[in-house]
């Protein structure tokens, strides 16, 4: 009996030494595995060879952050995951993500300072970096030339403000009742952006936010006087599911997206004339706002094998991969020195398009979609409160009320 | 006699009220399968209003597009663009009296259906090797007060090369108006100025099948090549034949030795068994999760596997038998008289005798009901198989590869018509299931007095 037992130990052992240098690495399903393992297969792999070190990439068909955190908690995830600025937040603090100061100091490739900082910012809590940003997108006025061209007015430009925006969306919608000027979804995430060219920030110095702020009153008005002068239109209100959609269909002339919008235009509309460019700016403040979407590398911090996980997250981001992912139009890197690919001077919309969404990083007001530890819940009582103005139910102010008590019940929990 | 008459027509009325009734059944129940397939062969799934005049079910596109195939050198039915082949296409245009008609501009399109990731792998487009030529006027007549012009070219394929897609797009002058094509175009874009083609040598079958042709075709595994959508559908397919074989060996022995043999604790067992009937997944599920990580304490690890996590055989392991079938045979065997049991015994039959030789050729009806009721259960199993299984996709079943067709199509691009097509292939096999063995259905039911 005592032998069995023995024996049994020793076989334990022995399996736990070989699996030892296997780096997995989790992230989105569907396109996203097409991406990561053609990238494996073309750089990790090759550059891996002779260090004993393999990579598998695990895709997540499911709702991701549900995925890791659970995994995180079992002590089944993945050495290194993606981690999104999103729900970042209360993840990052939970003590289960390795702070990577140690490893980038050692690094010779990859230093803090080679990383936009306004992107690792978000993934930085008090001096400690949790994530290295992969990618990032943020939001830019995509419009339908055609649409422009048939009412006669001239194109959205950078030069832009509010008011001159305004007069031209306006332009547009008058052509037909069936046609409008912009696309409004009646979500935070792209309204945001709007708020913070006003100058609004979601936290003021004390943790609090203050819905009532002049500057979030202001963008909160321009943005739903113009649902309701006809100007704009929810695009669930034209049967679409956002603001891609609504543009696609050709029954609205703008919308705010991110460079996520390239896909979905090139299979439901791969002959719309389109342009990009910078959100408008507030006429007072002269400013334009921008909102931060912003995907990490995360380790973590039960691997056990952390030396190699950070070899494979120096590869993952490094210049090569990067200038690779940029040039195929996949995603926009988050290295400073990409800066100046000459991808962005292609004489070609999608290329254009991107430009101007790497540019609207920095550029005014320019804030990262995350919440802190509140995650989503935060945006839930503004967005209710855009689409009950928007779908004519009640008033501003008394929807603004309404959000702000449901903001502060939030906040408190 | 007036009475009888009366009784007659009083019958009749019922009669058809039953009738009526049952008709506005199956129209509740089948109306959203069909409307689901006919949502699932257009080119835009969601449009609104629907429209039941589906340009992929006109007979004069049936033609059109195994033609075009078949002309391009391509197989009329499977489609494709051959070597130097050429394709003749015709489209005309309406334009009111002062305008005049101009021919169109035609481009055969650079680009790829499913997003920019799927295009990673394509090595050469028909756009690089096509040649538009002859753009000439076919045929002019005045119409409604302005002309219609119908205008006619080739499309020359230069190369050695076969594409499977060729998308072509026309553009014309503001308010020339597209009035018809040699085959309906996908998509009308710019006002009207653009009409756009996603494969004008598809064939007829991917014609008319597009979106369940995409979900074969676009997804495959980068790391080994194959196509996944036929893949998950085996993986399905062996799951649950794996399951209904242990299900049958199992639920029958133990269902068998619970209604026959007598042995101390039998009671207690019985017991267990009707409790765990009782305790909801969700309860259980963590501490299955946790078993199967450790691999079964550790056991699986004297077979060199650290984990079960991630393997068929912890899916395979977890879901043996289930205490539902168990008892589903217990109830049919305790039902058989006990006379043919001691017959056999006093020829001197084992155990093991009477139960393959005597008990099992008598327990088809029930082995028929449990087969499909097991098979139906284990293919629409979702969420057990994506707690354990996680990576390669190569590995997934049916289920977790539809969630995964949601991603790449819903979520990147709000793509809806392959996910359709994907859910609709997957509710197929059930359904066949069910046509064919509505019999044992229903006997399944009322041997367990539940489904499942």
């Amino acid at each position: 009996m005592k032998r069995i037992g023995l024996v049994l130990v020793m076989m334990l052992l022995a399996v736990s030494a070989a699996s030892a240098q296997q780096v997995r690495i989790g992230g989105h399903g569907g396109t996203d595995t097409v991406i990561l393992e053609e990238m494996i297969e073309l750089f990790i792999r090759p550059a891996l060879e002779g260090t004993g070190i393999t990579v598998q990439y695990e895709p997540i068909a499911d709702d991701f952050q549900r995925y890791i955190v659970n995994a995180l908690s079992a002590g089944t995830a993945p050495d290194l995951f993606y981690l999104d600025s999103f729900w970042a937040g209360s993840v990052m603090r939970s003590g289960t993500v390795e702070p990577l100061n140690a490893y980038l100091e050692k690094s010779t490739v990859l230093r803090g300072e080679d990383i936009v900082r306004s992107l690792l910012d978000a993934f930085t809590i008090d001096g400690q970096i949790y994530g290295i940003p992969k990618d990032f997108n943020t939001l830019a006025v995509f419009y339908n030339k055609d649409l422009f061209d048939y009412a006669g007015v001239e194109y959205p430009s950078n030069d832009d403000n509010w008011d001159t925006f305004y007069e031209k969306l306006a332009a547009v919608a008058a052509i037909d009742p069936d046609i409008y000027g912009l696309a409004l979804p009646p979500e935070y995430a792209r309204f945001g952006a709007l708020a913070h060219a006003a100058g609004f920030t979601p936290f003021d110095e004390n943790g609090a936010t203050d819905l009532f702020d002049p500057a979030f009153v202001d963008a909160f008005r321009w943005y739903t006087e113009m649902g309701l002068e006809g100007v704009g239109v929810m695009p669930a209100d034209i049967s679409q599911g956002w603001g891609g959609g609504a543009l696609a269909s050709e029954q609205v002339a703008a919308a705010l997206e991110g460079a996520w919008i390239l896909g979905s235009l090139r299979d439901e509309a791969p002959n719309m004339q389109y342009g990009a460019t910078l959100l408008p700016k507030h006429p007072q403040t002269g400013q334009r706002g921008n909102i931060i979407y912003t995907v990490a590398w995360g380790m973590n911090a039960n691997s056990p094998h952390k030396d190699a996980a950070f070899r494979v997250l120096e590869l993952l981001t490094s210049e090569e991969v990067q200038q690779w992912i940029l040039e195929r139009g996949l995603a926009i890197p988050s290295r400073v020195a990409l800066a100046d690919n000459p991808y962005f001077t292609q004489d070609n919309v999608e290329a254009q398009s991107n430009y101007t969404v790497f540019l609207g990083a920095s550029d005014g007001n320019v804030l990262p979609f995350s919440f802190g530890v509140y995650g989503g819940d935060w945006m839930q009582p503004i967005d209710q409160a855009l689409s009950a103005v928007l779908s004519k139910q009640v008033g501003w102010e008394e929807a603004l009320r309404e959000a702000q008590t449901r903001l502060d019940a939030v906040m408190q929990r | 006699m007036a009475g009888m008459y009366r009784l007659r027509a009083r019958r009749w009325t019922n009669v058809a009220a039953i009738y009526g009734f049952l008709l506005l059944l199956s129209i509740v129940f089948m109306g959203p399968f069909v409307f689901a397939f006919l949502s699932s062969l257009k080119d835009n799934p969601t449009e609104w209003p629907p429209s039941l005049l589906v340009n992929q079910l006109k007979p004069s596109n049936w033609a059109a597009a195994f033609n075009l195939a078949k002309q391009g050198g391509g197989n009329g039915f499977t489609g494709g663009f051959g070597p130097h082949g050429e394709i003749y296409f015709e489209a005309t245009y309406w334009t009111a009296q002062g305008q005049e008609p101009a021919p169109p501009e035609v481009v055969v399109a650079r680009r790829v259906q499913g997003g920019a990731a799927l295009a990673l792998r394509v090595e050469h487009y028909a756009a690089d090797y096509t040649e538009v030529r002859d753009v000439h006027q076919v045929d002019q007549e005045p119409h409604e007060g302005g002309l219609l012009t119908t205008y006619g070219f080739t499309l020359v394929n230069t190369s050695d090369l076969h594409f499977d897609t060729v998308p072509m797009d026309l553009t014309v002058p503001m308010r020339q108006q597209f009035v018809s094509g040699t085959l309906t175009p996908n998509r009308i874009e710019r006002l009207g100025r653009a009409q756009s083609w996603d494969n004008v040598s598809s064939g007829l079958f991917p014609y008319v099948l597009a979106n369940y042709a995409r979900v074969f075709r676009e997804n495959y595994s980068v790391s080994t090549g194959k196509k996944l959508f036929g893949l998950w559908i085996r993986n399905s397919f062996f799951l649950a034949a794996t399951r209904v074989l242990t299900t049958l060996i199992f639920a029958s022995m133990a269902g068998y030795v619970l209604a026959r043999l007598k042995f101390w604790g039998k009671g207690a067992i019985f017991g267990l068994l009707l409790f765990s009937m009782m305790v909801p997944q969700q309860v259980t599920f963590i501490s299955n999760y946790l078993v199967l990580r450790d691999g079964i304490f550790g056991l699986s690890r004297l077979f060199g596997v650290p984990t079960l996590l991630n393997t068929y055989g912890g899916l395979i392991i977890s879901g043996l038998v289930g205490a539902s079938s168990v008892f589903i045979m217990k109830q049919f065997f305790e039902r058989l008289p006990a006379s043919l049991e001691e017959s056999a015994r006093i020829d001197g039959a084992s155990t093991y005798t009477v139960f393959f030789r005597i008990m099992l050729p008598l327990a088809k009806p029930p082995l028929g009901a449990l087969t499909i009721l097991t098979f139906q259960g284990v293919w629409n199993e979702f969420f057990w198989p994506l707690v354990v299984i996680t990576s390669p996709q190569d590995k997934y079943p049916l289920t977790l590869g539809l969630l995964t067709l949601q991603r790449t199509y819903g979520a990147a691009s709000f793509d809806w018509g392959p996910i359709l097509a994907g859910t609709f292939i997957s509710a197929l096999p059930v359904l066949i299931l069910f046509v064919v063995f509505q019999q044992y259905f229903v006997e399944g039911i009322s041997f367990s007095g539940n489904k499942e």
